[in-house]
């Protein structure tokens, strides 16, 4: 999948600026932004929903939306809430939704509600089914077409901590053990975190980070934890580096921020030379929500 | 292309089975047509059985005529209103139009598919009112005369006519307001109270020609029933019903083609 520039304007307001992505095939692939930052208007113009101030965009190669009838064919996608006819059961739905997709999808049904542990309750009315059983039918009505690319719009909203463990897992299944793409918009970056293997981070309508997830949270601050047998020795050492900014001590270990990550090495010599015994030396893992938020409060300041 | 009517099949097969299970929906609706036709007929068995001399058998072929004129311009018409306006709007009202949409599937093909299962469910409520109708002709006519297989048939095919135009219309006019209480409010009272004042109004002339109800009464077999009868030719009739019946799902193709998923 694959973006260039893309944007949507809504009169004045700019809801999606100049987005360019490419989601590589087989990955979880999370796209992360708070509320209202672009997401679903992104997968709207992904999916052929709405069409593009500007910019381009292509599903498994093919353009969309001069291409969307035959790019769709290969995608399963949930935007927003899945929908369901309350009165009909779950069974039913997929028998509905099948009809639509093609004469090969029918013979599916049962193993795509096998698929997301649904089979025991496929034959109750969906008016019954939890939250959570509703994004499972609905990842199950994306399976029904065998697709190549899952995009999947907030999938864990409204969920309880099982139900966010559910949508993980078969997230993880659907990659790892089917080979297929899954695209993930959330403003949850815990889940993301633990789902996606790449992601971006998209605010006030723009792409501010995208990568591989451990890139995202490593390519921070370069913050360092260093613990000795003489913290305040160390501290005199290091305190006269040019590397080494914001040097302090922290529950008796140091912490500092290096121009560059690759300095650590530099800074353990410079310690054992002095004859300081380091115990431990780790750089400082943020998670990507900490990355998120100083990503996002730096552009609110610079604006 | 059998691939295609393959999943035309399916389709209408899917939207049948979305209309069918509905069953709250369908029970108003067989209520709507078989109630007043079992109270009325049996009314009418009361009132022959109390006073013979007075009020003539429940059945023969003036019961048939008035039970065409109740499933044809009155409550069958109202059936196929609630029908149509389900089978136009009930996948926008329950979300499932988007996802719809998102399969790729021509929106096109999507509307189309509508058409005929919402006939297939407002003949078949047609059809059980009218054998009930048919049994009370036969069964109950004592002496009195009992229509012809030629008139049975023609009013067969009339009222496949009449509430299949009004049906057609009302999935048309779902589509395009996209509102199922709107269309119903709106087609019930133009079908109950407005278009039947039209079709008395002599002041309109031949305007009336124009009105389906006009057409429909025009066209409707057997001896009539009193009610107004407005003369035209029968091209004229069939193209106004054509017209009636192309219009308003035109512009519903046409919303279904723009509308925002």
């Amino acid at each position: 999948m694959q973006t260039a520039g893309l944007t949507k304007r809504f009169g004045q307001r700019t809801a999606v600026d100049g987005v360019s992505l490419t989601v590589p095939r087989g990955t979880a692939y999370g796209f992360l932004g708070h509320n209202g930052a672009g997401k679903t208007t992104l997968i709207r113009m992904l999916l052929g929903l709405t069409r593009a101030s500007a910019g381009s965009a292509s599903l498994l190669g093919l353009r969309v939306p001069a291409e969307r009838a035959q790019a769709l064919a290969r995608v399963g996608a949930i935007v927003e809430e899945p929908s369901f006819y309350p009165h009909l059961t779950g069974r039913e739905n997929l028998r509905i939704a099948a009809a639509v997709r093609g004469p090969d999808t029918r013979v599916r049904i049962d193993e795509v509600l096998h698929r997301v542990g649904l089979d025991k309750r496929a034959g109750d009315r969906v008016g019954t089914y939890s939250l959570g059983m509703r994004q499972r039918l609905g990842v199950a009505r994306c399976l029904l077409s065998d697709p190549e690319l899952l995009i999947l719009d907030e999938p864990m909203n409204g969920l309880d901590p099982g139900g966010m463990l559910d949508v993980r897992r078969m997230i993880r299944e659907l990659v790892e053990e089917e080979g297929r793409t899954v695209f993930v918009s959330s403003h949850l970056l815990d889940e993301v975190e633990k789902t996606c293997d790449v992601a971006a981070i998209i605010d006030g309508g723009r792409v501010i980070a995208q990568g591989p997830i451990e890139e995202l949270v490593a390519g921070g601050s370069g913050e360092l934890v260093i613990e000795c047998d003489d913290a305040l020795r160390a501290a005199e050492l290091l305190a006269a580096e040019s590397t080494v900014h914001d040097l302090r001590i922290e529950h008796g270990a140091l912490r500092m921020r290096l121009l560059a990550p690759e300095q650590a090495g530099d800074i353990n010599a410079r310690l054992v030379t002095a004859g300081v015994s380091v115990t431990r030396l780790e750089p400082v893992r943020h998670s990507l929500e900490e990355r998120f938020l100083e990503m996002t409060t730096r552009l609110e300041v610079a604006a | 292309m059998s691939r295609e009517l393959t999943v035309a099949r399916q389709m209408i097969s899917a939207d049948l089975l979305r209309l069918r299970k509905k069953r709250g929906f369908m029970a108003l609706v067989l209520a709507v047509v078989m109630a007043p036709l079992v109270i009325w007929t049996g009314y009418q068995v009361i009132e022959h059985a109390s006073n013979p001399a007075a009020y003539g058998p429940a059945g023969g072929i003036n019961h048939f005529v008035k039970m065409l004129s109740l499933l044809g311009i009155f409550m069958g018409p109202v059936a196929a209103v609630l029908i149509g306006a389900e089978a136009g709007a009930g996948d926008l009202a329950a979300g499932v139009f988007r996802d719809n949409v998102l399969t790729g599937r021509s929106r096109m093909a999507l509307f189309l598919s509508r058409i005929p299962a919402a006939l297939a469910v407002t003949f078949g409520v047609i059809a059980l009112g009218f054998a009930f109708g048919l049994a009370v002709t036969f069964g109950f006519a004592g002496g009195i005369a009992t229509p012809s297989l030629s008139l049975i048939l023609e009013s067969a095919a009339w009222l496949a006519l009449a509430n299949g135009v009004v049906c057609v219309i009302a999935i048309g006019l779902t589509s395009l307001t996209g509102s199922r209480p709107g269309t119903i409010t709106a087609l019930i009272g133009w079908e109950l109270i407005l278009s039947p004042m039209l079709v008395q109004s002599t002041s309109l002339g031949s305007a009336r020609t124009g009105l389906l109800d006009g057409v429909l009464l025009f066209l409707k077999p057997g001896p009539l029933d009193g009610a107004p009868t407005i003369t035209m030719a029968v091209a004229v009739a069939i193209a106004v019903a054509v017209l009636w019946a192309a219009v308003l799902p035109a512009l519903g193709a046409w919303r279904m083609q723009t509308r925002d998923a």
